[in-house]
């Protein structure tokens, strides 16, 4: 007989006390596992759902914005320009006319009074003379009491160019110089933001006042024939700290008080056709699959965020898995 | 099935059959191999036993379509003879400054004594392969994802064991 044939005839049969332990065992009614996939299958429909309900609800009809369009209004006081200034005519004195306006009138919103607000604009405007209408954008900022901080020109070989200014105008004029740099051309972009500085200037002006009678009571103290001498070093530099900080103080509020003197208009000045898309106008299905597209694009970014941030402990766990394997097999093998 | 009569309804393919079926016919299977792996008869009854008790406890996840359930018990009996080699190394380390009478393996029933001592002298892990292939007669696929290895790794580890057994036999002979 051969060795297989050995190990077959005599292999070992289970104990009948085992036969008996191993019958008198019963399942164990357990609910089923879910599925790793339906798991996924449900996620995945659960994520579809959610762009759907989004693009849904962010699909309504938004509000149509009114522009008017009218005359810009004429302040007193403040020259305006006809059509037809020219470069090198500046600086001949007075010039008259008005503006004939060619699109709509920028939004602004008008300053709430008493109160101090700095304004942030950037307007884009498409003129067919570039220089003609960049040299009268910095005469209309000079007009009204600004300035311009600064001007590139640029125009590429051929037609065509593009001038970006960078202008600082009275804050009390920057709506009528606004609506002047619309006339220049046909308004392109604007972008108009207002910060409200009052509440910054309400508390660099108290704590000023608060250092004020802190100088004042520290001198006070310090006028004292008997102040022992280590109590009058510590005063001495108590007051130097107290007006240094004054120092700062007063120096950020007349910085804050310049900021909310002053608006900053940036005006780009361009004879190139606007290249960016027109507002598509969707219907309503339309706007919700677009917005519903863009929240399924957020959510697959996040998945893939955490999937790059799983990997490495995935990867670190494979290893430990194929460590374990090969202790396993180095363990039945000795 | 009636245990008396020992008479067995043989399921269709992807069927799943009876506990009682599956015990009937398993344990004996599952018994030797576990014999074979460990060289221990009383850890081979324990670890039978849990092999089971695993198994009925999971019973709802076997799928009679993915393979037979001798080759699904067989992966569970190894994972729990692998806990328990593990168990038993810790235990041996510990208790290594005493000496102790192990227990003389005995693989079969009535082997000729070269083949006791030969098979005594391989590894576990050339044990089990020929207890899987030889004893209870699983297919070449079969026995290589029991151990978790490719079907070439799984008849070159059957090939050098069943040589080895042939030298240790020579050995003892002489």
């Amino acid at each position: 007989m051969s060795t297989v044939d050995l190990l077959r005839a005599h292999a070992p049969s289970a104990p009948d006390h085992l036969h008996r332990r191993v019958l008198t065992l019963r399942p164990v009614e357990r609910r089923r596992r879910v599925r790793p996939v339906l798991v996924l299958a449900v996620a995945a429909a659960i994520a579809v759902l959610a762009a759907v309900v989004h693009g849904f609800s962010t699909s309504s009809p938004s509000s149509r914005h009114t522009l008017t369009l009218g005359r810009v209004p004429q302040v007193k006081g403040v020259p305006t320009w006809t059509t037809a200034d020219s470069v090198g005519s500046a600086g001949n004195g007075a010039l008259s006319g008005t503006v004939a306006q060619k699109a709509f009138v920028p939004a602004v919103p008008s300053p709430s009074p008493g109160r101090l607000q700095h304004t942030d604009a950037s307007i884009t405007v498409r003129v067919d003379d570039l220089g003609a209408m960049t040299t009268r954008a910095t005469r209309i900022a000079t007009a009204l009491g600004g300035y311009a901080q600064s001007v590139v020109y640029r125009t590429p070989q051929g037609a065509g160019g593009q001038s970006f200014l960078e202008l600082r105008i009275p804050a009390q004029y920057v709506k009528q110089a606004l609506s002047q740099f619309a006339g220049l051309g046909v308004l392109v972009s604007q972008q108009i933001s207002i910060q409200d500085l009052t509440t910054t200037l309400e508390r660099q002006s108290a704590q000023i006042a608060q250092l004020h009678r802190r100088i004042a009571a520290l001198q006070a103290a310090l006028r004292n024939p008997a102040l022992p001498d280590a109590q009058r070093v510590l005063l001495q530099i108590q007051l130097a700290e107290a007006k240094r900080a004054l120092g700062q103080r007063v120096h950020g509020r007349k910085g804050t008080i310049a900021a909310g003197v002053t608006s900053r208009v940036s005006l780009v000045l361009t004879t190139k056709k606007h290249q960016a898309a027109a507002p598509a106008h969707r219907g309503r299905l339309g706007r919700m699959f677009h917005s519903a597209v863009g929240f399924l694009a957020i959510e697959g970014m996040v998945a893939l965020f955490a999937l790059i941030v799983i990997s490495p402990v995935a990867v670190a766990l494979g290893l430990l898995w194929f460590w374990r394997r090969r202790v396993t097999d180095r363990l039945l093998m000795e | 099935m009636n245990a008396a009569t020992q008479t067995l309804r043989l399921p269709r393919a992807g069927e799943r059959p009876s506990f009682d079926d599956v015990v009937a016919e398993q344990l004996d299977g599952v018994y030797r191999y576990l014999v074979y792996l460990t060289g221990d008869r009383a850890a081979a009854e324990d670890l039978a036993a849990e092999t089971f008790e695993k198994a009925f406890r999971s019973w709802r996840r076997f799928d009679p379509r993915r393979g037979a359930p001798r080759t699904w018990l067989c992966s569970i009996a190894r994972g729990v003879a692998v806990d328990w080699f593990r168990a038993e190394t810790r235990r041996r380390r510990r208790e290594e400054q005493f000496t102790r009478d192990e227990p003389v393996a005995e693989f079969g029933d009535g082997l000729p004594g070269p083949l006791e001592a030969a098979l005594r002298e391989l590894a576990p892990g050339e044990r089990e392969v020929i207890a899987l292939r030889i004893l209870l007669d699983l297919d070449g696929p079969s026995v290589a994802r029991v151990l978790g290895v490719s079907n070439t790794a799984c008849s070159t580890r059957l090939s050098r064991a069943l040589k080895r057994l042939e030298e240790l036999i020579d050995d003892v002979d002489r």
